[in-house]
């Protein structure tokens, strides 16, 4: 359930580690709902309690409430904020992008740079100068002009007040000044050329009502509804963990969504989505991350529903700690020693049959991994060739760490320096099965090389990780159509300030070669040419062996086709839905004329109620029978 | 038995011989009780099978590198219980989880009872201010709900079987001690405990030679009794995913199909057998423990 947010989470931001420990705070009471939730009737008594309140608020608010056509959406990810001054996770980002426009956006076929809020930009010739037309049909949900001094304000902020920086500061960055000459024209001046200047993933707020809130690094944006923006939806009600509720801005300049409302509801427990699916409740589901290969294959026989199954936007990968060190130079946490040498890594690599993975764990759901970044974005992707490439090899594996002096002992254990038997401890999510059962493969298959393994499940890995404490992990970005901010997560710059402090760094990965090239691309405006560094990257963090990409997970998500007639996938060939890089999926959702299955869902759920209900009471009647009968026994 | 015998081998045989006797009445009546039996031959089978688990079935079968079968195959007579997602044969797997559930169970039962025994007999030996400050802490401890008590702990030790005998001996042994005390007082209360005193017996020698032989029935059937308790919470736990990830239990045999999604796609044989196999064990204890505690409690014992 929470592992949207460290592979899902497409957005610029602080460390993942954080994201996910916001998302599995509070874990044994989420546990317990989880586990109590799962058996076979899980969703149905819930579910309804929760459209019981929203009918409520829906009167409250005195609008379409239920005539309309509602799109619900099943959700696992818990919102850290609704302030796009804060938020960095999927789900709340996603949300960011229905209700604030950003400057660009991409186009939903080939991620191209389209107009978004801005509709034209122009660099200045020395490339320092950058001249935005904002569009002069965007309105505010209050009634007022989006402006390009909303947008100078907010950028302006980011710039001065860190707390409003948390989340997409790394934007602002190199930015001189930004400023707004007339309503249709904002000028950004930067310090140093910077390629990500048509990929500001920066929602714009209005000013007139962003400008009361004191403490950005508190304010949270859940207070008030409706929330006043711009985009194609309006957030109109939110309860943490219970449901997010959007209603269809009819003014968005691009042209009204089809449904009415749209509606994220939390499922906990992937099983009850699914079931909730079937019986017509929710319309969507994603899976977090995704639906599992039985729950897919199970689906796909299914009458109205579709499975959609696009390549993901995510790596999956396994992390190795290369010794944590704060910007100070202070080393922290306690990583293994012998993961400091190439070989050893090399070695570790090499006994990963990325192959199986692929095939067994992921059952062909995925796409055996190579490089850092997934082929979904060609431009960028690259694979190691020829003999540089880390092939499952186990005999080679063994002879390197023999070469690199880890010889096994008299029990097959290979030995450190320290005399000690090699034992490394794999940080790994309890919430996401694929750690699980990769950690399963990575115990038999480093085991036969002599090394032990032992598996920390842990539903808040962030501690452990922010401190160091582990000697790998397994990790998961998503990644945008640019991909600048996943390659800055491993420069030295992005390792935090001091041990105390939070960086914005992955895995304390910091590599001198690495950050040239880093430079070198985000000051690159030829494309070609920054493809070529990026991709120069890439090969020098596959040489470190710190990241060691496994496989690139597909996204594989389900809808009925009762109530969605139509939605956009991106890329338009075999993409995916939920959590596009754009808001594409949902404004273009077409209803289907017959969407009226939560009568028909509300009568199952009570008959399954009743029958439920008529069992127990017929196992407590066999239990007080036979209790009687054993006392009268007793009594005789 | 003539005066010189019992001289010079003095009162141990006959304590022997007395407990033989004793054993052997215990075990006459015990039979009459048809569903303590059913539910001893399941635990012998039970108890069979677990031992022998690495002769029939192999330690092998938790490999998942060498799965013989493909993902979750439907049973077959190849796998006559299935395949798990990994290919592995969920026969194996039930019967070599029945070892983690069992020893965990029975751990975790001798924790609890060993616990409680102490805290009773203490309690109730040792009156005034001790005593009422243990029983405090034990209604304390009753009215945790144990689970959430259980769960607090395992979230925050490290995941391993240790950790889930622990969490659960320290969370179930408070009705254990309540009855250990009541029967301490009713013991002690008796005139030879007196006598014991005026003769010079100090608090260990009346407590571990008067107290304990006398409450040790009652501990017996009780300890049965949490038994199955305890594989139950066992079972609860690594289902809610707080028990070894690399360990094969019935629990979390449960845990990995439903994270599989086999509820919501219908593949029943991952989730019926350790199903199953959790009922049967825990009931077959709970009937053991059942008969064990009518033969033993006095007063079911008199009426008889």
């Amino acid at each position: 359930m929470n592992t949207h947010d460290l592979h899902g989470r497409g957005r610029t931001g602080p460390r993942l580690g954080r994201t996910r420990l916001l998302a599995t705070a509070g874990a044994a009471a989420l546990v317990l709902t989880a586990g109590l939730a799962s058996p076979l009737v899980p969703a149905a008594p819930r579910a309804h309690a929760a459209e019981g309140t929203q009918a409520g608020k829906d009167g409250k608010d005195g609008k379409d409430g239920k005539d309309g056509k509602v799109l619900t959406v099943a959700v696992a990810q818990s919102v850290d904020s609704l302030s796009p001054f804060l938020a960095v996770r999927l789900l709340s980002t996603s949300i960011h992008r229905l209700t604030y426009e950003y400057l660009t956006n991409y186009d939903p076929k080939d991620a191209h740079v389209v107009p978004g809020l801005a509709t034209k930009w122009e660099p200045s010739p020395d490339k320092l100068t950058w001249t935005y037309t904002i569009r002069s049909d965007s309105k505010w949900s209050d009634g007022q002009q989006a402006t390009a001094e909303d947008a100078a304000w907010t950028f302006n902020k980011m710039m001065t007040d860190q707390g409003a920086a948390t989340a997409n500061g790394s934007f602002v960055n190199n930015f001189e000044k930004v400023t707004a000459p007339s309503p249709t024209q904002l000028v950004i001046r930067l310090k140093k050329p910077q390629a990500t200047m048509t990929a500001l993933d920066v929602p714009i707020v209005p000013k007139h009502v962003w400008e009361k809130v004191d403490d950005f690094s508190e304010f949270n944006n859940d207070k008030s509804f409706p929330v006043v923006g711009n985009g194609p939806f309006v957030l109109t009600a939110y309860k943490p963990d219970s449901y997010v509720r959007l209603k269809a801005n009819k003014d968005f300049w691009r042209g009204a969504p089809k449904f009415d409302e749209l509606v994220f509801r939390y499922y906990k427990d992937q099983d009850a989505a699914v079931a909730a699916l079937r019986k017509g409740e929710v319309s969507f589901v994603a899976g977090s991350p995704a639906l599992t290969p039985a729950q897919a294959a199970s689906l796909k026989g299914e009458k109205d529903i579709r499975v959609n199954e696009g390549p993901g936007r995510r790596f999956y990968a396994l992390a190795t700690n290369p010794g944590a060190q704060a910007r100070n130079g202070k080393k922290f946490g306690d990583g293994h020693p012998s993961l400091l040498d190439e070989r050893v890594r090399h070695a570790l690599f090499m006994a990963v049959d990325r192959k199986t993975i692929v095939d067994k764990v992921f059952q062909g759901h995925a796409v055996e991994g190579q490089g850092y970044i997934p082929p979904r974005y060609p431009t960028y992707f690259w694979e190691p060739s020829g003999n540089r490439r880390l092939a499952y090899d186990p005999a080679k594996a063994a002879e390197l760490l023999d070469r690199a002096g880890y010889r096994a002992n008299a029990d097959g254990k290979r030995v450190g320096k320290d005399g000690k038997p090699l034992n490394y401890r794999v940080l790994c999510h309890a919430t996401d099965p694929n750690d699980k059962a990769v950690g399963k493969y990575l115990q038999e298959w480093w085991g036969g090389l002599g090394i032990g393994v032992t598996l920390d499940c842990l539903d808040n890995v962030t501690d452990p990780w922010l401190a160091g404490k582990y000697d790998l992990a397994f990790d998961g970005w998503s990644v945008n159509p640019d991909p600048d901010f996943v390659l800055s997560i491993h420069t030295c710059a992005a390792l935090p300030a001091t041990p105390k402090d939070t960086g914005a760094t992955d895995n304390f990965i910091c590599d001198k070669t690495y950050d040239e090239l880093y430079a070198k691309q985000l000051a690159e405006y030829d494309p070609a040419e920054r493809a070529n560094l990026v991709k120069q990257m890439e090969s020098r963090l596959y040489d470190l062996g710190y990241m060691n990409v496994m496989a690139y997970p597909n996204a594989v998500e389900a809808y009925r086709t009762d109530q969605i007639e139509s939605i956009t996938t991106m890329p338009a060939e075999a993409g995916n839905i939920y959590g596009q890089d754009g808001y594409w999926s949902w404004w273009s959702a077409v209803p289907a004329d017959s969407d009226d299955s939560s009568g028909g869902s509300a009568s199952t759920g009570v008959v399954i109620g009743i029958v439920a209900g008529v069992v127990v009471l017929a196992g407590l009647a066999g239990l007080f029978a036979m209790r009687r009968r054993a006392t009268a026994e007793d009594r005789e | 038995m003539t005066a010189d015998t019992t001289a010079t081998p003095g009162p141990r045989t006959l304590t022997r011989q007395r407990r033989r006797a004793s054993a052997a009445r215990f075990w006459k009546q015990y039979r009459t009780h048809r569903a303590g039996v059913v539910g001893l031959a399941a635990l012998v089978l039970c108890v069979l099978v677990a031992l022998t688990a690495p002769l029939t079935v192999g330690a092998d079968v938790r490999s998942v590198t060498d799965a013989p079968g493909g993902p979750l195959e439907s049973p077959s007579a190849r796998f006559p219980l299935g395949t798990d997602q990994f290919g592995r044969s969920l026969l194996g797997l039930v019967i070599w989880g029945s070892r983690v559930s069992l020893l965990v169970g029975l751990l975790a039962a001798v924790l609890s009872v060993a616990i409680g025994t102490l805290i009773g007999i203490t309690a109730g030996h040792f009156r005034g201010w001790y005593a009422t400050v243990m029983m405090r802490i034990t209604d304390w401890f009753l009215v945790m709900p144990t689970l959430v008590l259980a769960i607090a702990l395992a979230t925050v030790m490290s995941r391993s079987l240790g950790t889930i005998v622990v969490a659960i001996g320290v969370t179930t042994w408070p009705t254990t001690a309540r009855l250990v005390r009541a029967q301490t007082l009713a013991v002690e209360s008796r005139p030879y405990i007196e006598r014991a005193k005026a003769l010079g017996g100090g608090h260990w020698h009346v407590m571990s030679r008067h107290v304990l032989p006398n409450v040790m029935p009652l501990v017996l059937a009780q300890t049965t009794l949490i038994i199955s308790t305890a594989i139950l919470t066992e079972a609860t736990l690594a289902f809610l995913g707080l028990g070894d990830p690399t360990g094969v239990s019935w629990g979390g045999l449960l845990q990995d199909a439903r994270e599989a999604g086999a509820v919501s796609s219908g593949d029943w044989w991952y989730l019926v057998p350790p199903g199953i196999a959790i009922a049967v064990v825990a009931l077959a204890f709970t009937l053991c423990g059942r008969a064990v505690e009518s033969v033993l409690n006095p007063r079911l014992g008199v009426s008889r």
